[in-house]
This record gives C-alpha cells, structure tokens and sequence, in this order.
C-alpha cells in the first residue's frame, strides 16, 4: 500500500471527556508528517492509538498495513519506533547498555550502537551513567533508542520540546537523513518552525479535532491575503492589494527607485493556526 | 517467548540488580542471620530456624526484589518502553525472575553453608524448596504489577514477610496449642515444610504444590487485570 498510516472516523472518548473527534488522514510512506496542536488537543492520544498502547473507541486505524487489531504482534513493533512524551531510560545504566537493551530487544546488530550514537551527537558520551547527562541529552539517547532498529515507521512525540537550539538542528538534520534513507516519519510538535521546515504535510489539531491539512507552503499560501507590503526610501509604509489595478502604481514607485523593499504576505504557520482557531499555538 | 529476549532483559537487570543498593542488601539479609545464628549455640540448629532463614530468603530476595523490579519499571515509566519493544510480558517476566532466582539461590547456598547444615540435600527438600521459590516468586510478580513505586513496596512485602516468610514465629505469640490461628498456619508453605522433615510426608510436597498453584492463579488475575486496564 503507498499509505504508511490510514485513519478514518477516528474517536477516542475517555470516562469524562472526549480526546478525539471524526479524525481522518493518511500518511504516505517516506513522508514526513507533522500533527501540530495546542497542549490537550489530542496529539499524545492520537499516537497512542496508532502505536497499539490506546484502543480506540470508533474508527478505523491501519498502521505499515496492519490493522490496530494486530498492533500487539512482534512483527509490526520490530518496524516502529517510538519516542512517547515520556519515554524515560534505565538511570543507573550508560549510554551504551540502554542501546545495547533495544537492539537485542528488537533483534538488530550492535554496530548500530555508535552509528546511531553519532547521529545524535553523543559519539564520546557513550560510556557515561545515563543519571549524569543533561535533559537534552537524554532527549537524545531516547531518539536515538527510538531509531536504533532502523524502523520503517516512527513517531516522535514532540521530539525537540525539551532541547536548546543547537541540538534542535542537530536532531533536526538527523531526521532529515533519516527520511532520505526511506523512512516515514509522523511527529507531533507545537513549534511552528519545526513543522514548516521538518514536514511534507501537516495537520492542525484543535480540540480533538482536524481543523486544516496540507503541505505547510501551500496552506501558508491559502491563507495568505496575497497583498504587497511596502516600505519607501522614505520610510512609509502602505499594504496593496496583489490586483492588476495596483500594477501601475506598483511600476512607477520601483521605476522612481523609491521601494526600499517589497513583500507579498505569506503567514507563518503559526499564524493560520491563529485564524482558524482564535489560539496560539504554545 | 524469544530467548534472545529474555537474555537481554536478564543481562540489562543483572547489570540494574548490581548497582541498586537498595537490591543488594537484600541477599546480605539471609545470610547475616545465618552467621548469627552459626554462632548462637553448639549442635543441630532446630528445624524450624533453618525454615526461618529460607523465608527470610524467598521473603526478602525473591519476592521483595521482584516486586521492587517491578516497581521501579513503573515509577520511571521505563516498563512502557519495553512493552512497545517486540518483547512479551513473558519474556520480560521471564527475564527478571531468572535475575532474582540466580540472586535468591546465590544468598541460600552461601547462608546454608554458613550453618554447615546438609538437611535439605536430599530429593523432597529440593523439590520443596524448588516449589517454595516459585510460590513466592509468583507472588511477587503479582503484587509487583500493581506497585507503581519503589516506597509502595515495602507495605506489600511486611504482610508477605510475616505470613508466609516467617510463619513459624507464631509459635511465640502465645496463641494456645488450639487456636484457630496456629491450625490455620499450620497449612501455610513453610510450615508444611517443616512438617515434611518430621514425617517423611509427600503430602506437604502435595500442599505446598497447592499454594504454588494458587500463587500462579492470583498472578494469571493480575495479569489479565493489567493487560485489560486501558
Ligand atoms: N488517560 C486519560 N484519561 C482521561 N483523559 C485523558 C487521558 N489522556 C488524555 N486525556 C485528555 O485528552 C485530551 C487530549 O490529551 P493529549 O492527547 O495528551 O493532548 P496533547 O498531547 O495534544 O497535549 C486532554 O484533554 C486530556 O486531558
Ligand atoms: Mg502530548
């Protein structure tokens, strides 16, 4: 099937509450998909219920072809990985015995130890006791824990929430490699940035349910007012629309060399997230 | 059940088991009442003392070090991870307990060799003392499902420990010889054992098989209780 992930009609109700509501998408296989939400929208739910740890109330779930019904089997948790909200590591173990666990655990050779330790950057900390390390490094030994089986399939439940700015590009261009070498990647996140440069579509999540899906340059252009905001040498300031009537006025201030600069509006993710739902996304 | 499995969750707690202070006192327990009760008195220690220091053993190494593995696999949410693993429940259970049994048999022999004592060697005291430790090995596996974390623990192994670690001790609550409660007692594992030293009995080995059994039904419940809990 060309779908890694199928969902349709999903809803998950809890005793007191409902989590998810009529959800419906598919993630192709090799993309990158991004599920983007406020804190309680349904994101972490979701995951649950597409990795087998949460049953569903209503809704069909198909994962790398294999009906939720199956989740349970070897096979299928061989070719996931999963990094939840709060995976957690052995403290008192190093580095490398964590990893040595998960890839006798999901039968793959040891060398992927120190590859996958060198993607995440932590190539000299692998004999280090797991309780030393910082929070962003065990973020680090949880992904690459994640990764070590070479999965067809992960989920990263907000990945980056907890790492400073340089290992947020590190690990971001892991997961770039990632894709490339063919595997599927559905993460959640609430960082705007992250899901306009990571993801090949995206899906906001508002309330448990999906309010817009697209591929985030495309949604950023849909929403866009498509007017021109400029600045003169003279530093004023005016918005045109983007219409064949304003095309001369346009002309002649670039002809007069008075634009100092010119921009047509394209909203940051975070800001049609905005529109749609009246929320940022924090 | 997958052997590669099962080997890689007992190396990985071997290697928890060995720098866990709190794990390690617990096989010295054994084995410092038997060096004190080496030096207590000359000839044949009494039966029911030797009983004393098996309870004490399966009390504190088997069930108590099981349930504190379980436990801490659930306060640090580190069980999740390996429930998203290919591993089984089995497997993971299988694992620890072959983690636990290696640790209980190692502080058994050294207490017993201490005492310098050969009353167990012999067919029906290994195969009791075999029972035994599955008895409160499966006890263990069963309340350590349900103990989310490492300070819960210590409530659950007390009744454990004095029920059926140290049951002979009830001899010196003064009860009376015909108190319900010392003829109630009298069926418990270890006191069935100690009976069977006197009397030769296969039918203790035959009761002791019952709490076995018994012990494995009240695990199977807590299995299924957890496996269900959604
Ligand atoms: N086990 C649970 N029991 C009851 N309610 C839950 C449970 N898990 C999540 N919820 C509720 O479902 C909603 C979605 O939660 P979650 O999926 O964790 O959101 P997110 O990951 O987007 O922050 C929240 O309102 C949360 O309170
Ligand atoms: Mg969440």
């Amino acid at each position: 099937m060309e779908n890694a992930i199928q969902v349709s009609g999903l809803r998950k109700a809890f005793d007191q509450q409902v989590a998810i509501e009529d959800v419906s998408f598919h993630v192709k296989k090799g993309e990158i998909f991004g599920l983007l939400g406020p804190s309680g929208s349904g994101k972490t739910t979701t995951i649950k219920i597409l990795t087998g740890e949460l049953e569903q109330t209503t809704g069909d779930v198909c994962v790398l072809d294999t009906d939720a019904s199956s989740f349970d089997s070897t096979q299928f948790k061989s070719k996931i990985g999963i990094l939840s909200d709060n995976s957690a590591l052995y403290e008192r173990l190093t580095v490398y015995d964590n990893l040595k666990l998960f890839c006798k655990l999901y039968g793959a050779p040891l060398e992927r130890i120190d590859v996958i330790l060198d993607d995440v950057n932590l190539k000299n900390d692998r004999n280090k006791v797991v309780s030393k390390l910082s929070k962003g490094m065990k973020q680090r030994i949880l992904l690459a824990k994640a990764l070590v089986h070479q999965p067809d399939l992960v989920f990263l439940d907000e990945p980056t929430s907890a790492l400073d700015p340089g290992n947020v590009i590190h690990i971001h261009r892991g997961l770039q490699k990632l894709n490339e070498a063919g595997t599927t990647i559905f993460l959640t996140t609430h960082d705007m940035e992250e899901a306009t440069k990571l993801c090949d579509r995206v899906a906001f999540l508002d309330n448990g349910t999906i309010q817009e899906l697209g591929n985030p340059d495309e949604l950023r252009f849909k929403y866009s007012s498509h007017d021109f905001h400029i600045e003169t040498t003279t530093n004023e300031k005016f918005v045109l629309g983007n219409d064949s009537k304003n095309a001369d006025q346009i002309r002649d201030l670039i002809a007069a060399g008075k634009v100092k600069s010119i921009q047509s509006d394209k909203p940051t993710l975070g800001d049609v997230f905005l529109k749609l739902t009246g929320k940022e996304l924090v | 059940m997958n052997t590669q499995r099962i080997g890689a969750i007992f190396e990985k707690d071997l290697k928890e088991f060995r720098k866990n202070m709190m794990l390690l006192m617990m096989p010295v327990i054994p084995i410092f009442l038997a060096f004190m009760y080496s030096r207590m008195g000359e000839g044949e220690l009494p039966i029911f003392l030797l009983y004393l220091i098996v309870g004490a053993t399966y009390s504190a190494v088997t069930t108590s070090g099981m349930m504190t593995m379980m436990a801490e696999e659930n306060e640090k949410k580190t069980l999740r991870g390996l429930i998203q693993s290919p591993a089984s429940l089995a497997d993971i259970l299988i694992g620890k307990s072959l983690v636990v049994g290696l640790f209980t048999l190692v502080s058994l022999i050294i207490s017993l060799a201490i005492l310098g004592n050969d009353t167990f060697l012999a067919v029906q005291p290994i195969i009791g003392l075999i029972l035994l430790f599955l008895f409160f090995l499966l006890l263990g596996i069963g309340i350590g499902l349900f103990t989310k974390s490492v300070a819960n623990t210590s409530a659950y192994i007390m009744p454990v420990m004095f029920l059926f670690g140290f049951t002979p001790m009830i001899e010196f609550l003064n009860l009376g010889e015909d108190s319900i409660a010392i003829k109630i007692a009298d069926y418990f594992p270890i006191m069935q054992m100690i009976d069977m030293h006197e009397t030769n009995s296969w039918t203790a080995i035959g009761i002791v098989a019952i709490w076995v059994i018994a012990a494995a039904i009240f695990t199977f419940i807590c299995l299924k209780k957890v496996s269900t809990d959604n």
